[in-house]
């Protein structure tokens, strides 16, 4: 089975990098999964202390706070990561490892229950959202504010300007949680110390909105393209049934070919020279993890979609000191979809795709699919 | 199957019965404190992290590009670091030990 399509191919193989234009910036993309590695072990070139600009594009317009600890570089950056590890260690033990299979049967009944189902909104969105009011150790209920928010957390609020809703929500939420203290997140939050002071409510939110803008799409979008997948090739469904440890395997195989984050940036404080591109002080570039995970370098066959590649560094949740805090929370997720997918469903039929694009000039790449219809049929 | 010692961070040492597979799994097998490996054993995370015996660094041999990619980001690696998920398990190395290193 091939993988979507890589748009990034020939200009990786050319000169290992693609210069694109974000908001009138010239933002050289680097494409190699080797420069990139190399890369994010040199912050003190390559920053990621830059309020907005890691992502690409930035993020001015969205929000009003640094988010953390992702926009910091170490050591702050350390400091900032282990003031919420304790909550991302929590996918490592046995209460969340039980209580996310109950969400995911949840969902499954539901969907077998029914003639068919539109996956984005009626099956991913809930599951992540669920999830997350378990990993952040909140009722479960809360998760349906969430929910209503859509698929992307800064566009909520329709005529207002994007994210404020998310601000005004971490705002009311942390107000809550300082009143009323508990064990959850929030609690966390406003319990915190950094090198010895509480953290500032901006800094609060700033934990806030990494946890709900940056696991949303991209957990959406691997739980969508694993399903469509199933649609499209089930023999490779019926392989992996009762087999936990291909089925491990298999889901890092779909976070290399998803690799639903396309990228992210870093700043050059003092300017760089990347790959011959001449990158100017306080300039950015761009970290192209989609692209390293197809590089022909490391990966035999990038473009096929092998369920059993072992060994795979793909770098879909990043690389270095930086990498996704939530990956223990995402393979937990996805490694449990396939197993009950493998227990209680026979077939997945697709009815109908509408593939989500991410359309630049320089290329255009499927991040996901704007809705995904399908019979889920019963394993009997 | 050979058996292998696993110190764990608090100093204490752990020696397993080894099945078939990787050193990891040994490790996952047997609920050995420090070894996370989320990745389940394909060299993408770098959460399974140990030093090697000096008696055993020839015998097991040194990591290869990727997995070195990973230790690099720790700083707790040394030379004597390996990631546990690539090191086969087989009878030539019946008694290793290998102390549990530090995560990312």
């Amino acid at each position: 089975m091939q993988a979507p399509e890589d748009p990034f191919k020939s200009a990786r193989e050319k000169d290992g990098l693609l210069r694109c234009k974000y908001q009138g910036e010239s933002i050289p993309m680097v494409l190699r999964h080797h420069d990139i590695r190399r890369i994010t072990k040199d912050h003190a070139t390559f920053s990621s202390d830059a309020p907005f600009r890691v992502p690409i594009p930035s993020e001015e317009n969205v929000r009003t706070v640094r988010q953390l600890p992702i926009e910091t570089d170490p050591p702050d950056h350390t400091d900032h990561r282990r003031i919420i590890e304790p909550v991302f260690r929590r996918p490592r033990e046995s209460e969340m490892q039980a209580r996310i299979p109950a969400i995911i049967a949840t969902l499954l009944d539901a969907a077998l229950s029914q003639d068919s189902i539109e996956t984005v909104a009626n099956f991913a969105l809930p599951l992540q959202s669920r999830a997350l009011a378990c990993l952040l150790a909140v009722p479960e209920a809360e998760a349906e504010e969430w929910i209503g928010w859509g698929i992307h957390v800064f566009r909520v609020g329709a005529g207002e300007k994007k994210g404020a809703a998310l601000d005004r929500y971490l705002r009311r939420r942390l107000d809550r949680a300082a009143a009323d203290p508990g064990d959850d997140f929030f609690s966390l939050l406003t319990r915190a110390t950094f090198q010895g002071r509480p953290l500032t409510r901006d800094e609060q939110i700033g934990f806030g909105n990494l946890v709900f803008a940056g696991g949303r799409d991209t957990v959406i979008h691997s739980v969508t393209g694993i399903l469509a997948h199933f649609a499209e090739q089930p023999a490779s469904l019926d392989a992996l049934r009762g087999d936990e440890k291909a089925i491990a395997t298999a889901g890092e195989e779909f976070l290399r070919v998803l690799s639903p984050l396309t990228h992210l940036g870093r700043v050059c404080p003092q300017g760089a020279e990347v790959l011959g591109e001449t990158v100017p002080p306080d300039g950015r570039i761009g970290l192209c993890w989609s692209s390293a995970n197809r590089d022909a370098d490391v990966f035999e066959a990038p473009d096929e979609v092998r369920l059993d590649r072992r060994p795979n560094p793909h770098i879909a949740f990043g690389s270095g000191p930086h990498a996704c805090i939530g990956a223990a929370h995402a393979r937990l997720l996805i490694r449990d979809l396939i197993r009950q997918l493998g227990e209680r469903v026979a077939r997945l039929r697709l009815l109908a795709a509408e593939p989500l694009l991410e359309s630049r000039p320089e290329y255009t790449r499927r991040i996901g699919y704007e809705s995904l219809r399908l019979v889920f049929e019963p394993l009997r | 199957m050979p058996k292998v010692t696993f110190i764990t961070p608090d100093g204490s040492p752990n020696e397993v019965e080894a099945g078939p597979g990787s050193l990891m799994e040994a490790a996952v097998a047997h609920n050995i404190e420090g070894i996370d490996a989320d990745c389940g054993g394909v060299c993408s995370c770098g959460t399974c992290h140990v030093h090697l015996d000096p008696a055993w660094l020839d015998r097991v041999g040194p990591a290869g590009p990727h997995e070195r990619d990973l230790l690099d980001f720790n700083d707790a690696a040394d030379a004597s670091s390996r990631l546990s998920c690539q090191i086969e398990l087989n009878d030539a190395l019946d008694g290793l030990v290998v102390r549990v290193g530090r995560r990312p």
